[in-house]
């Protein structure tokens, strides 16, 4: 029986090879793009997995409110929390520490190697996490102060090999830490990257007695994971952490009229849904992923469609087929087995084809969106789960209803050589086809909104000015304490130099998040209760002029007042401090951490970070001598020419120090690397579901036009022209197109609006971003039909009519 | 074999009744040949598709073989004339898409045939029709006098009781047709198949024991 279904299925395939080729092809394309875009969902849904106790591991995330209002969300929140609800909660199994070590500076010999994020990590990190250890004991590895646990690469960077137990590391300011463990390295599917660990004792020692984590519950920047006992429900818990809070905290809260709220955030949650301040790392983003399946899906749905539409059409050439299998006795069930047979012999060819189409563009498909997918990793239980999956599902889907048509034709009726006249299967067909253009309408007008708002972010007027300017990272091996005079001679030995017009040096620098935010700010006139968060930034006297800042009321900064102690506002922060004009800020005094400052200016707000962020309240605090970043304005004519300069300058004052620079208005944009990418993807899918969909209605057109060929014929005889013989045709599909519009608009509207709202400065979604694909996808279609339509229009009408 | 008592099927269009078949009553014995002839649109080949089973009546009695057709679900109708009937058609009615060997075998897969039986059974019906030489040709490649033998030989191979052949020949010049009337009349002789033949040519229905006339659905009965 089945060697039968397998003969007429491969004829059928054989003998109508454009039809076979438009499915095979257009399924192939389909699950190829569902399948890379899965295995990229994948890679992104299977984050922080590795852990054995995953599901009982959740990180104390933090709310702080000044005044009633949302200020700051934190990743790394206060000290005290995990040891204080430990000791308040038996549910709770255990907890870990962790905060920045800073940028480090291990030195061997005469060897430098920078640490760029290193972490202090309490005791417990080895026994909550399953990092496996290479070397040491989890369970005693960071207890003592001043240990370090390295990942096996830098081990065998700094050592050579990973038997390292026991020797001893020069670290910025030549503290000796001992190395206690040595683990594997941390896998890129874990939202922690950390090539050393130094343990929290150390921290504990290095801060002195006097400020005790344990007692800090206004001192932001710690991560705290907890673990769990099986079976607590979080939910409960975290209601219960207020009340100890409250105990302990409650009276400098009321004090300053703050609030704080503690959330519980499960560990496998965080790759994907935490942007908070002071993350461990740059974490993915939940909505793209799903955005992105969504996409995966339609690309598919599309192939599927293209399958029932011509199943079904040509559903008349294989109605007599039918009829005489009923004659001689076969059942429905049978005929539906034997048509359902087909659809999965085509969806086999076509998973086929697109294992092979998988493998070709992998490579560019990596280029092009910076995703890691590997061919190795191809192989994955996940893949062969998706590639089965998707073959069973689309066997079925596409194959079902046409099969349920087909099956069900009369053997008179269609013996009879009566046409078959299934108004509802056409009707059908032209829902399905609906659907596609309303899909492909859809990505088109999404792919088209997401270029707008990053052509929009990209023009934008900053506020500043970041063109032809080097930025310097700071030096970080400090030899002796002449370092700050240094620092000043260097820059301003840099200004004498030509073709470099202007020097700073600032503790930030745009195109990222401001590292420092400090609260308990107020004026100075101001009661305590009032006080708020700002995000400040060391500057010297040159910032406001380095940038071009635009200063909208006072001065800037001034060496010849000889100020110390000045701050600027820019208008956020003015606002927020309670001036609704920006002149009545100046000359005003402020309290910050027991300093005194004065507001000597405001400037106009500006884009500290890409559009995709609101402006924060930033407050430029005066050190004549910041030490950070170094930028530098130069001149467009001779950059290569600077940058040397500048670096032999670097080396001979700041020997053993790695040169390390980067143009600002780089650093800025790649900022929106990944709205790049993301919109390149978008693109890529797009341009294949509107190709997949256009194949599918080049062969519907085929078919209709075969059908209609009688028809046309006679009209052509009766003297009409070919013009509005074509006119009839595309009236028909025109439309199908304008009902999918209607259809399309509002979910891509819907969708576009809930897109935009991670973006602070938006676009605003015009016509033409709706109008354009209506009319891209008007014109694809009527090239797509016009070349079967022509063809039969202009064939000779006494031939069609003889084909009756 | 076959008992049909007061058959009548309609078609209703804008509320009008149009009798296809009105009030046959009919009986035919195991062994007969029998033909039916009528003007065209006289109902004949609604007729033989609804003995055939192929078509509902819409009021009536039909018995076949003791099993009370009108009753039954089109499942078991089915069951019952893939086992006694074999169907014969003025267009042939062959798949395209198979060989004359895989047309022969078709009726056999929906019978659960083994294999090695099936193979043995089309080898016999090629034989019978000397179409050995032809068996891997597709039906576009035979004549239509070919294309008739190998839907006879279809409908035979499952040995039916009963032939249903509507206007056999019909499609075939005068020699080809003799060559099928005769290949029937020996059947029926021979084998004792009961064959119920459609057709317009009085020289064919005289190879048959009994005639039956049609006339706007009715059965004509000699005055
Ligand atoms: N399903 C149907 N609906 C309407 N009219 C039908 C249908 N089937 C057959 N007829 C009509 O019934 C009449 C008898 O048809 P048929 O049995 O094919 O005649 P014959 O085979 O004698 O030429 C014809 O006029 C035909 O047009
Ligand atoms: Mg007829």
């Amino acid at each position: 029986m089945f060697k039968n279904y397998l003969k007429i299925a491969w004829r059928n395939i054989f003998h109508h090879k454009a039809y076979a080729a438009i499915n095979i092809v257009g399924l192939a394309l389909g699950i190829a793009a569902c399948l890379l875009i899965l295995q990229y969902v994948n890679y992104e849904l299977g984050f922080d997995r590795q852990h054995a106790r995953k599901e009982n591991i959740y990180r104390v995330i933090q709310d702080r409110y000044d005044n009633g209002k949302l200020s700051t969300q934190w990743a790394a929140g206060a000290y005290a929390v995990g040891s204080a609800f430990k000791e308040a909660f038996p549910e709770i199994d255990d907890y870990v520490r962790l905060n920045q070590a800073g940028s480090q500076v291990l030195r061997r010999g005469n060897d430098l190697i920078k640490l760029e994020n290193p972490y202090f990590a309490s005791s417990s990190f080895f026994k909550i996490f399953s990092f496996p250890l290479v070397k040491g004991d989890p369970a005693t590895a960071l207890k003592e102060p001043f240990t370090v646990a390295l990942s096996e690469t830098l081990a065998k960077k700094l050592f050579g090999s990973v038997d390292v137990l026991g020797k001893e590391l020069k670290v910025t300011g030549d503290r000796i830490y001992k190395v206690t463990a040595v683990y594997k390295d941390m896998p890129s599917q874990s939202h922690m990257h950390f090539e050393a660990l130094f343990s929290f004792a150390s921290f504990v020692q290095l801060i002195g007695p006097d400020n005790n984590p344990d007692n800090a519950w206004n001192w932001d920047g710690c991560l705290t994971y907890l673990l769990l006992k099986p079976g607590t429900d979080p939910k409960k818990l975290e209601k219960k952490f207020m009340a100890v809070v409250t105990q302990k905290n409650g009276e400098s809260l009321k004090q300053y009229n703050a609030d704080v709220k503690y959330y519980l955030q499960p560990l496998t949650d965080i790759h994907l849904y935490s942007n908070r301040m002071l993350e461990a790392g740059a974490n993915g983003d939940g909505k793209t992923t799903y955005l992105l399946m969504g996409i995966a899906f339609f690309v598919v749905l599309i192939a599927w469609i293209n399958y029932i539409n011509l199943a079904t059409a040509r559903a008349i050439s294989r109605a007599k087929e039918v009829g005489i299998r009923k004659a001689v006795g076969s059942q429905r069930s049978q005929l539906i087995g034997q048509f359902l047979f087909e659809s999965a012999l085509l969806n086999a060819m076509a998973v086929a084809l697109a294992f092979v189409i998988i493998l070709a563009v992998v490579p560019l498909f990596n280029r092009l969106t910076g995703q890691s997918i590997s061919i190795g990793q191809l192989g994955g239980g996940m893949f062969w789960l998706n590639f089965l999956l998707l073959y069973i599902a689309g066997s079925f889907i596409s194959g079902i209803y046409p099969a349920l048509v087909l099956s069900s034709f009369k053997p008179i009726v269609v013996l009879k050589g009566k046409l078959v006249h299934t108004t509802q299967g056409s009707y059908l067909r032209k829902g399905l086809v609906v659907l596609q253009f309303a899909a492909s309408l859809f990505l088109l007008i999404g792919t088209l909104a997401v270029s707008k708002q990053i052509r929009y972010m990209k023009k934008q007027e900053l506020g500043m000015n970041i063109d032809q300017t080097l930025v310097i990272k700071k030096p970080i091996v400090v030899t002796d304490s002449t370092f700050l005079n240094q620092l000043t001679s260097f820059k301003n030995s840099l200004e004498g130099q030509s073709g470099i017009q202007k020097a700073s040096s600032s503790t930030s620098v745009p195109g990222e998040p401001v590292g420092w935010n400090a609260g308990g700010i107020r004026l100075l006139s101001q009661p305590e209760n009032v006080a708020k968060q700002y995000r400040v930034i060391g500057v010297d006297y040159d910032y406001v002029d380095m940038f071009d800042l635009k200063v909208k009321a006072g001065r800037n900064f001034s060496r010849d007042f000889g100020e110390k102690k000045g701050v600027i506002f820019n208008e956020s922060a003015a606002n927020q401090i309670g001036f609704t004009k920006p002149e009545d800020a100046i000359g005003k005094d402020i309290f910050f951490w027991g300093d005194t400052l004065r507001i000597v200016g405001v400037v106009h707000n500006f884009h500290q970070q890409s559009l995709r962020d609101a402006f924060e309240p930033l407050i430029l605090r005066l050190f004549p001598d910041v030490r950070g970043y170094i930028s530098l304005k130069v001149h467009a004519a001779d950059v290569k020419g600077s940058i040397t300069k500048v670096e032999k300058e670097w080396n001979r004052f700041f020997p053993g120090n790695t040169f390390e620079y980067f143009f600002l208005d780089e650093h800025f944009n790649s900022q929106y690397k990944s709205d790049q990418q993301f919109g390149l993807v978008f693109g890529i899918f797009t341009t294949m579901a509107i190709f997949v969909a256009c194949m599918g209605l080049f062969g519907l057109a085929s078919f209709t036009t075969l059908q209609k060929t009688k028809e046309i014929g006679i009209r052509k005889v009766l003297g009409a022209s070919v013009n509005s013989i074509l006119k009839a045709l595309y009236q028909e599909f025109a439309w199908l197109i304008l009902v999918a519009f209607v259809i399309a608009t509002p979910i891509a509207w819907f969708a576009i609006n809930k897109w935009l709202e991670g973006y602070a400065f938006r676009m605003r979604p015009d016509t033409i971003t709706f109008v354009l694909p209506l009319l891209v996808i008007l014109l694809v279609a009527l090239i797509t039909v016009s070349y079967q339509t022509i063809k039969a229009a202009l064939a000779n009408p006494v031939h069609s009519l003889r084909t009756e | 074999m076959i008992t049909l008592e007061h058959i009548s099927k309609w078609v209703t269009t804008a509320g009008l009744r149009t009798f296809l078949l009105k009030d046959i009553n009919l009986t035919i014995k195991e062994g007969e040949f029998v033909s039916i002839m009528g003007p065209s649109g006289s109902g004949k080949s609604t007729l033989l598709n609804v003995i055939g089973m192929l078509d509902d009546a819409d009021e009536g009695k039909y018995d076949f073989m003791g099993n009370q057709v009108h009753s039954m679900k089109e499942k078991q109708r089915s069951q019952l004339y893939k086992q006694y009937i074999g169907f014969v058609f003025q267009a042939y009615h062959l798949i395209d898409e198979l060989t004359v060997y895989e047309n022969i075998e078709t009726p056999l897969l929906y019978q659960d045939t083994k294999s090695t039986e099936r193979k043995a059974m089309v080898g016999d019906m090629l034989d019978r029709f000397q179409m050995v030489g032809k068996k891997d040709l597709f039906p576009t490649q035979l004549s239509g006098g070919q294309q008739q033998l190998v839907g006879i030989a279809r409908a035979l191979i499952s040995s039916p009781k009963l032939i249903l052949a509507d206007e056999p020949t019909g499609n075939l010049n005068s020699r080809q047709g003799e060559e099928i009337m005769e290949l029937f009349k020996k059947l029926n002789e021979e084998d004792g198949v009961t064959i119920i033949q459609v057709t317009h040519s009085e020289k064919n229905a005289a190879y048959g024991n009994r005639i039956i006339h049609l006339l706007d659905g009715r059965i004509e009965h000699p005055r």
